[in-house]
């Protein structure tokens, strides 16, 4: 997996998820400086991929930029409330398009699960974190990570 | 103009929709395939379906193959929006019966030259 | 943090020269936009001292790369759409030979930009002629830079997105990384090289079909004259123009008729007649129409005397070159023989 996908189409994938559907321009997503960023009130949105390769595609961020992103996503105005279901929505599918474009660089390909989002990631003992690209939307910590999980259920 | 966006996510039909209503359609939605088809039995008067592909109850793919089963619909345009991005996806779903298929991500003027090319919009002149 | 009008009158008269490209005032924006890059590259952070500095030592290389940056034209894949099924419907059928035959097509994709409209005609004719048609696709711009990059055939998802349908998407790409590549077997019917249509074209003529879309329009009137003449030059008799749709030949050179297709501006070269009067062929020249595998309306004959077909083979052709077997695309208009 880490031989077939780089860390650089992770970043590019990203940042064109966030261009075309976000930010309607480039330059608002950017690698993160300095050390890992630690995230206040997480929130983690992932799908599942199950193939010849089994993994995760994960979205983590703190409440308040996933608010934002909803916003974004939704084009809501800075003061609109933003419920707990559309944020868990919006976040998801930032998730799901993420992995379905890393599916894509992959040989064998594979069969994506639908999004699930959780404060938490839950996560098996086997998991093997292969990318964890940290970033900053505006300025904010958002980091998406690519996990092998070699025991996830075949289809 | 009348369009269906069938997608799971409600935050994805919001854009689509919103999209396709600034061209001017009138825009229904539905949940999976199931429930679009359940739409389309009891009005089947869209121009255009625009169809995710992993859904829950019953998938876009099922979706188009079963739209394209019915005579009756085989003047409704149906488009993929999905984020399945791989070549040999693109190749099922035009297989199926597909129109278009856009991968996801995409700009609103992605998907209005989707529309352009289907014939749903008029050109727009770049002069 | 505008242009001042010195610096303004300089470019645009650099670039009036080089590439005869017209920059009204008003399009100081354009100009700062397009050069802020270079500006930054050079160490400048403003356009006004780059370009004072530019103008001291005119380095070419620097002055090419101003009139490359003031010079690169939007594009997308069949754009605009209609060129490219006039293509298919009508001037391919109207090319072929009497038994349907059609050996050779040249065609010249001129200002092709980062490559998207000659590929877009390699994937028209891919569908529309058969193993039996040898094509030949030239694609020439002024810009070195986009026609590096319209050779690598590289596209990303956008531009891919814009104007390509999903079935030719999946025929003629193939995925690479996070975008799309022009398979080889397309790639290799276009040929890409660098051109000035100032200049007569250096790649030699005989081009069935020519686009030259959203060009003239940058031009002045002498320009676009000397334009249309080197296009001229480089065509056969009886060769498509196919120019943007809001463009025209008419008024600028009587080399041209305008070919009658609903919205699409599509001009076929005049052959040149000798001054001392129409040839005077002895047979009727045959007449079949692009549409006739169907019956014939009476109204079309199925002959004609030559001074009716304003696109006969001449009798000047010289032997040894191929017959320009050419049919008009509608019954063809009475005109010409006065010239």
């Amino acid at each position: 997996m880490s031989a077939e996908v780089e860390v650089d189409q992770v970043l590019v994938i990203a940042r064109d998820i966030f261009s075309s559907m976000i930010d309607g321009e480039a330059g608002f997503l950017e690698s993160w400086v300095g050390e890992p960023p630690v995230l206040a009130e997480p929130v983690v949105a992932w799908v599942d991929l199950r193939g010849p390769w089994s993994g995760r595609a994960a979205l983590r961020t703190e409440t308040p930029t996933a608010h934002n992103l909803s916003r974004a996503l939704l084009g809501m105005s800075a003061d609109e409330e933003v419920s707990d279901a559309d944020l868990a929505d919006a976040v998801g599918e930032l998730a799901n398009v993420v992995g379905g474009n890393v599916k894509a660089l992959l040989p064998e390909g594979g069969k994506l699960g639908l999004p699930e989002v959780a404060a938490e990631l839950p996560l098996t003992a086997d998991a093997v974190l292969m990318h964890g690209v940290a970033l900053a939307w505006r300025g904010r910590p958002l980091v998406v990570e690519i996990w092998a999980l070699p025991t996830l259920d075949q289809p | 103009m009348r369009a269906l966006v069938v997608d799971d996510s409600r935050t994805m039909r919001r854009i689509v929709a919103g999209i396709l209503e600034r061209q001017g359609f009138e825009v229904l939605q539905a949940e999976h395939g199931e429930e679009a088809l359940a739409v389309l039995e009891e009005d089947d008067r869209f121009d255009l379906l625009c169809i995710d592909w992993n859904m829950p109850v019953m998938d876009g793919l099922e979706l188009v193959a079963a739209v394209r089963k019915n005579r009756q619909w085989r003047n409704i345009t149906m488009m993929m929006v999905t984020t399945e991005a791989e070549q040999s996806q693109i190749v099922r779903a035009l297989a199926a019966g597909a129109h278009e298929y856009l991968i996801k991500p995409f700009t609103p003027e992605e998907l209005r030259a989707k529309l352009e090319l289907l014939g749903l919009v008029s050109v727009k002149e770049l002069a | 943090m505008s242009l001042s009008p010195d610096v303004f009158t300089y470019v645009a008269d650099l670039v009036q020269r080089r590439a005869g490209i017209q920059l009204d005032a008003g399009k100081e924006y354009l100009v700062e936009g397009r050069l802020q890059p270079l500006a930054k590259e050079a160490g400048h952070p403003r356009v006004d001292a780059y370009v004072r500095d530019l103008r001291v030592a005119e380095r070419p290389a620097d002055v090419q790369a101003v009139v490359e940056a003031l010079t690169t034209n939007e594009t997308s894949f069949f754009r605009d759409g209609t060129p490219f099924r006039l293509l298919t419907e009508h001037i391919v059928p109207a090319l072929r030979g009497p038994n349907g035959s059609l050996p050779r097509l040249r065609v010249w994709s001129a200002a092709c930009s980062t490559g998207q409209e000659p590929y877009s005609i390699a994937m028209t004719l891919a569908d529309c002629v058969g193993p039996d048609t040898s094509v030949e696709i030239v694609a020439s711009d002024l810009n070195t830079a986009v026609l590096e990059r319209a050779a690598a055939g590289e596209y990303s998802r956008i531009e891919t997105n814009r104007g390509l349908p999903s079935s030719m998407l999946v025929r003629y790409f193939d995925a690479e990384g996070t975008g799309w590549r022009v398979r080889e077997q397309l790639r290799r019917q276009v040929t890409f090289l660098k051109h000035n249509l100032l200049e007569p074209p250096a790649f030699g003529g005989q081009f069935d079909v020519v686009f030259l879309r959203n060009v003239l329009i940058y031009f002045d009137l002498p320009v676009k004259r000397q334009v249309l003449e080197h296009v001229l030059a480089a065509m056969r008799p009886g060769g498509f123009l196919v120019l943007g749709a809001a463009e025209t030949t008419i008024g600028l050179d009587d080399g041209w008729e305008r070919v009658p297709l609903e919205r699409g501006a599509v001009y076929r070269a005049v052959p040149r007649v000798p001054a001392w009067g129409l040839p005077t062929a002895t047979s009727p020249v045959p007449v079949v129409l692009p549409a006739a595998r169907g019956p014939l309306t009476g109204a079309v004959p199925r002959t004609a005397p030559p001074g009716v077909l304003p696109h006969a083979r001449p009798a000047h052709v010289p032997a040894g070159v191929p017959a320009p077997v050419i049919r008009p695309i509608t019954p063809a208009p009475v005109r010409g023989e006065t010239r």
